[in-house]
């Protein structure tokens, strides 16, 4: 960490606004959950981007939740 | 000390990934000293125990330190019961090993320990203790490397450090060597099933999002090694069992907060640095669909493993000899008759 731990700090505090924004997302993170554990599933097979799309539909409700908060002042 | 040729060796190539294994087993430490990595086969070293001192510190020094404490808080309060009640002697030399800011010291009384020694890594820890009304000693030490001499406690307890030991067989070795014999000790651990919820996320999340996953929750000691360990270590009479808390968390984010908060981030030497926000959230979104509560909590298993182990006394019990047995077990009906009026069970 450096002297003054700016950039740790500041990555933290973004970071600590993650659950908030993942509240507002429940749909897509609930759809993205039961897509992973579908393939948990005996004779199922995880392998990278198998959810993509789920994954894709969650990431851009974050990104919106994160808009919305900035421009509701965080 | 170490030998001349040992030390040269070492300032000849100071970032030598090879430390013969007999030179670091023949340290005679008397600080919380850890050898470097090292990549020699008989050394075993899976955590980084600078890395970990320096969490425990930062731990220590967070503005709010109870916060953190739920665990130990919950786990020292059974230590203490068993130490307490089930043992009906006074210990009047105990240690404390990787004690934390003393969480089972405010628990004792003078009754039960005379002099307590606090051990732990971290001074931070150390500097800030709980009030606890017997006379204590804190010393700054390694659970690896214990400056005491043989036979000097009669009680050693730990409550859940021993799970970043690197080298558990040997610490388990040196807890055995400095317990007198009639000594006892009581440990708790973190055992194979902790955390489970949080490692199953990740793993799934990793391999969903980056195609592989790495190990990001350390690796536990199943319970059937620990038996083994134990008697291996020379303990007599163990006793091994096994208790499981569940906390439940708003999300994983507040679980690896707490988890940091308190000093119990991951320091293997195996880890992955970085966790991209993107695995972060999709490790998020399947826990919550995985394990989640009724109420919309997740909750996240800590699995203890409550050991106890004597230091052989000729006045503990022994098993009898094969075939020195007077009755059957198809007589246990009659066995208040059998017995003899002087041994009533007390």
């Amino acid at each position: 960490m450096s002297a003054n731990g700016a950039v740790w700090g500041r990555v933290r505090s973004r970071l600590r606004a993650f659950p908030e924004r993942l509240a507002a997302c429940g749909a897509e993170a609930a759809a993205y959950g039961r897509c992973v554990q579908a393939s948990t599933a005996p004779g199922g097979r995880l392998s990278k981007d198998f959810c993509a799309r789920e994954f894709e539909a969650l990431r851009s409700c974050f990104a919106a939740a994160a808009k919305k908060t900035l421009e509701g002042g965080c | 000390m170490l030998r001349p040729a040992g030390l040269w060796r070492l300032c000849r190539r100071p970032w030598a990934a090879r430390v013969p294994a007999e030179n670091l087993g023949r340290r005679e430490v008397t600080s919380g000293v850890s050898p470097r990595g090292s990549t020699s086969p008989r050394t075993l070293n899976i955590f980084d125990r600078d890395l970990k001192r320096k969490q425990k510190n930062w731990a220590a020094r967070q503005p709010e330190p109870t916060k953190f404490d739920y665990l130990k808080e919950e786990v020292s309060p059974r230590e203490h019961n068993l130490c307490v009640f089930f043992f009906f002697r006074n210990f009047p030399l105990a240690l404390d090993l990787g004690c934390g800011r003393g969480y089972i010291a405010q628990y004792l009384n003078k009754e039960t320990i005379g002099k307590f020694f606090q051990a732990d890594i971290a001074e931070n820890a150390l500097k800030n203790p709980l009030e606890t009304e017997i006379p204590t000693v804190s010393v700054l030490a390694d659970e690896e490397f214990l400056p005491f001499k043989e036979n000097t406690f009669d009680l050693v307890v730990s409550s859940l450090s021993l799970h970043w030991v690197n080298d558990l067989p040997r610490a388990l070795e040196q807890i055995h060597y400095i317990l007198k014999p009639d000594g006892v000790f009581i440990g708790a651990m973190f055992g194979g099933d902790t955390l489970y919820e949080l490692r199953c996320s990740l793993q799934l999340a990793e391999t969903e999002r980056e195609g592989g996953f790495s190990p990001h929750i350390s690796p536990f000691t199943a319970v059937n090694d620990l038996g083994h360990l134990l008697g291996r270590a020379g303990f007599n009479t163990l006793t091994v069992d096994t208790d499981e808390i569940q906390v439940n968390y708003p999300g994983m984010f507040e679980l690896m907060e707490d988890l940091q908060g308190m000093g119990e981030s991951n320091c293997a030497w195996n880890r992955k640095a970085l966790l991209h926000r993107d695995t972060m959230l999709a490790a998020a979104a399947v826990y919550r669909e995985m394990y989640r509560n009724e109420d919309g909590s997740v909750p996240a298993t800590y699995q203890i493993y409550y050991m106890i182990g004597w230091k052989y006394h000729e006045s503990q019990a022994r098993p009898a000899e094969r075939g020195s047995a007077t009755v059957s077990f198809g007589e246990l009906g009659k066995i208040n008759n059998l017995m003899p009026p002087g041994k009533k069970s007390q």
